[in-house]
């Protein structure tokens, strides 16, 4: 039971307080439409302020000197600042604050550009921004310190799927010392990469590349492998993240069946199985549940290939039109023993490549799968993937001719121009079609030479329309997000519309999760190749080691707080509040008797005010956003400093 | 029109290698002083897909070319257009001369 002395006196002590306002022109981005004069002369008419500045650009050098002067030199020890949107610049005025020697918390934002002079112009434009200084102005006279959150955090990391980011992630996280679990739900290392053959452009082997990677992680003692696992369960907060693991077992995988059917039972942990993986050891028979305590979760869930519907370029009606990984997969399986490259049992002299399947779809000429979205985004590897498919077959299989099918085709970043160029001097045909009028892919009739024949209008011969025999079509499917609702529910992640996972900010702030302590890594967040999915991995793992490295994470100060006086222990704060674990009735001696009392845990606090709400004896309160406060603003809206 | 890409090999024994690597840009069409229908940007495409036809069709056209070379010198892609329109003349006049005319 938690001891706590009452004195009513305490709340009694306080210092007089004195309010500075300081109104800024923003160059004329406000005083063009708001007389910031005018506006600073009614200010320093309302209660409590001590003083009222103006300034060309307040968040300028001089303009923040002028406010440390003031508090320095005792005339204010409350701060306003009436300027732009506090995403901006509140962050910039607490640390004057800060810099001055006082608690960054005695500061309040007036957004007079956003809210005022960009959207009114004239006297109703002075006339609310006057409300709205007045109104900081009341709720700053009533400000008190705060200080933020201080937890302490776990040191240890999680990462979620074993493809290439999240392998790299899990050896980069253990080389800077931070114990890692990577947690996989299939049997094998190495996701969609261990699918490849030659990756385009550098032409390296996936099963080296692969096997380099996984002998690093292997051999990191920081790494704790789970494969067969899945996340079942989620709890707890930045830092402090409780994770329920469950191992599977064969059956209950599809993943687990593939290790059965392998020509080994027992593979060798570390080895390299084509269109697998890297095996780390077979499941274990039986199901079990565990859970880890980690600090940090890095999500590399990954991509699955574009499933084309039945009838998409003939796809699924003629069996020789193959999606993009079908086709590098049989490649991959011929020996070179024959000039000529069969595939079930015929030879291909006509291999025809349509790019953009499943990618870059247009609503009203596309047509998704029942109740998928439209996926219109580039998947920006199926270009370079294509090429160097083509080039792969015209330099192993000369006889085979290569014709590719664009709508657009572009080959980004350094080494895969060149793939093009390749392509055009393998002798590869392009044809470029529109969105709206796709390539046919028919039978070509019995007797002919080639099963099937593609008819394009081809805007590369003035709109022509053309016919091209092909013994093999090949569909670059471009890339969908993984199946994570799971996950997504559990841990309630931000998804895009396009269906991947949604980073805080695309160029600032671009592998973290609006969920502290959550980053994310490679293809679960959009289209990526390998270096890139390795990247953001590499990028995630600083992300997380930063964290993880202060050894405490803090948090904002605006959760709620229990008057214990006043609270007389009804516990409809604790129905209302949306927040598992933020708020429950605790017995709490006060005085020497017991007392049931509500008790906030302030690192699962949310902020959002519910509780406060419904409190019968306004007992509760979110700290800098004070019922009173609030109550100090609406009167000084109400007072019309205006008129 | 169907592509029968063989027909450019064909065109490899007069002399034509590089037209393959033109995309499809232009430059060719825009810088000839016939500024004649996409000449020879068109020709340089139905030669790469083989539309033997085409060509044949009204192959007067390929005694228009002057010969200047600005097509081969500004092609981005060195595929050296003005070669092909050669080449193609050393074709027709093959396949003239092979016929009952001569």
């Amino acid at each position: 039971m938690r001891e706590v002395q009452i004195d009513s006196a305490q709340q009694a002590q306080a210092e007089e307080k004195r309010v500075g306002v300081y109104i800024c022109h923003c160059g004329g981005n406000i005083s063009d439409h708001v007389d910031v004069e005018a506006l600073c002369a009614r200010a320093g008419q309302a209660p409590g302020v001590a003083v009222a500045r103006t300034h060309m650009f307040m968040c300028s050098d001089p303009g923040q000197e002028m406010i440390i002067k003031d508090l320095q030199e005792g005339k204010v020890n409350r701060v306003v600042v009436a300027s732009c949107a506090p995403s901006l610049h509140e962050s910039t005025f607490r640390g004057t604050l800060q810099r001055a020697g006082f608690n960054p918390y005695l500061y309040e934002h007036a957004n007079i550009r956003e809210q005022v002079s960009w959207v009114h112009h004239g006297r109703p434009a002075t006339e609310k921004a006057t409300a709205l200084v007045a109104a900081a102005a009341a709720k700053a006279a009533r400000l008190e310190p705060l200080e933020p959150i201080r937890m302490d955090v776990i040191r240890h990391a999680t990462v979620i799927g074993a493809g290439v980011a999240g392998l790299q992630a899990a050896l980069d996280l253990a080389s800077r010392g931070i114990p890692v679990a990577l947690i996989e739900k299939s049997p094998f290392l190495g996701g969609h990469v261990a699918k490849l053959d030659n990756i385009a452009p550098s032409n390296e082997k996936a099963s080296e590349l692969l096997t380099r990677l996984t002998r690093q992680v292997l051999d990191q003692p920081a790494i704790t492998v789970h494969t067969c696992t899945r996340v079942v369960g989620f709890a707890g907060c930045v830092g402090n993240f409780t994770l329920r693991i469950k191992v599977d077992g064969e059956q209950g995988q599809d993943e687990g069946k593939k290790l059965h059917s392998m020509p080994t039972k027992t593979p060798r942990r570390g080895v390299f199985l084509p269109q697998y993986g890297v095996v780390t050891g077979s499941c274990p028979e039986n199901p079990a549940e565990d859970s880890i305590e980690t600090g940090a979760v890095i999500l590399a869930t990954g991509f699955k290939p574009y499933q084309p519907m039945f009838g998409e370029y003939g796809y699924g009606r003629h069996p020789q039109v193959v999606t993009l990984p079908e086709a590098i997969q049989a490649l991959a399986g011929e020996n070179g023993s024959h000039p000529v490259w069969h595939w079930h049992g015929r030879p291909i002299r006509n291999l025809a490549i349509i790019h953009c399947v499943g990618s870059r779809q247009i609503p009203g000429v596309h047509e998704a799968a029942e109740g998928a979205a439209l996926n219109e985004y580039c998947s920006r590897t199926c270009c370079s993937a294509s090429l160097g498919f083509a080039n792969q077959v015209r330099e192993n299989y000369p006889v085979t001719r290569v014709f590719e099918f664009y709508r657009d085709i572009r080959t980004y970043g350094r080494g895969q121009e060149e793939l093009y160029q390749r392509a055009s001097k393998n002798r590869v045909l392009f044809f470029r079609f529109e969105a709206q009028e796709p390539p046919r892919i028919e039978s070509n009739g019995t007797g002919s030479e080639s099963p099937l024949q593609i008819t394009v209008k081809d805007t590369l011969t003035f709109g022509e329309e053309v016919q091209v025999a092909a013994d093999l079509v090949v569909l670059a499917v471009g890339m969908k997000p993984n199946g994570i609702d799971d996950l997504v529910e559990m841990m309630k992640l931000p998804v895009g519309s396009d269906g991947f996972l949604l980073e805080v900010h695309p160029k600032l702030r671009p592998v973290e999760l609006p969920n502290s302590g959550l980053l994310l890594a490679g293809t679960c967040q959009a289209p990526m190749d390998i270096g890139e999915a390795t990247n953001a991995a590499s990028a995630a793992a600083v992300k997380a080691s930063g964290l993880l490295a202060r050894g405490f994470v803090e948090l904002d100060p605006f959760v709620a707080e229990v008057n214990l006086e006043q609270c007389t222990g009804t516990g409809a704060c604790v129905v209302a509040c949306p927040r598992d674990g933020a708020l429950q009735l605790a017995e709490v001696a006060v005085n020497g008797k017991p007392f049931k009392k509500a008790q906030v845990s302030p690192a699962f606090c949310l902020g959002c005010g519910a509780c406060v709400a419904v409190c019968p004896t306004n007992a509760i309160n979110i700290k800098g956003w004070t019922l009173k406060q609030y109550e100090a603003m609406v009167d000084a809206i109400v007072a019309d400093l205006a008129a | 029109m169907a592509v029968t890409p063989e027909f450019f090999e064909q065109l490899e024994r007069f002399g034509v290698a590089k037209t393959f690597e033109c995309f499809n840009c232009g430059t060719c069409a825009a810088i000839c002083p016939l500024v004649y229908e996409h000449f020879p940007r068109k020709l340089i495409r139905y030669a790469q897909l083989g539309a033997l036809d085409r060509i044949l069709e009204n192959p007067k056209e390929l005694w228009r070319c002057l010969h200047c070379g600005l097509c081969t010198q500004t092609c981005p892609r060195e595929a050296n257009p003005g070669e092909l329109i050669l080449g193609l003349r050393r074709f027709v006049v093959d396949r003239w001369r092979r016929s009952q005319h001569v």
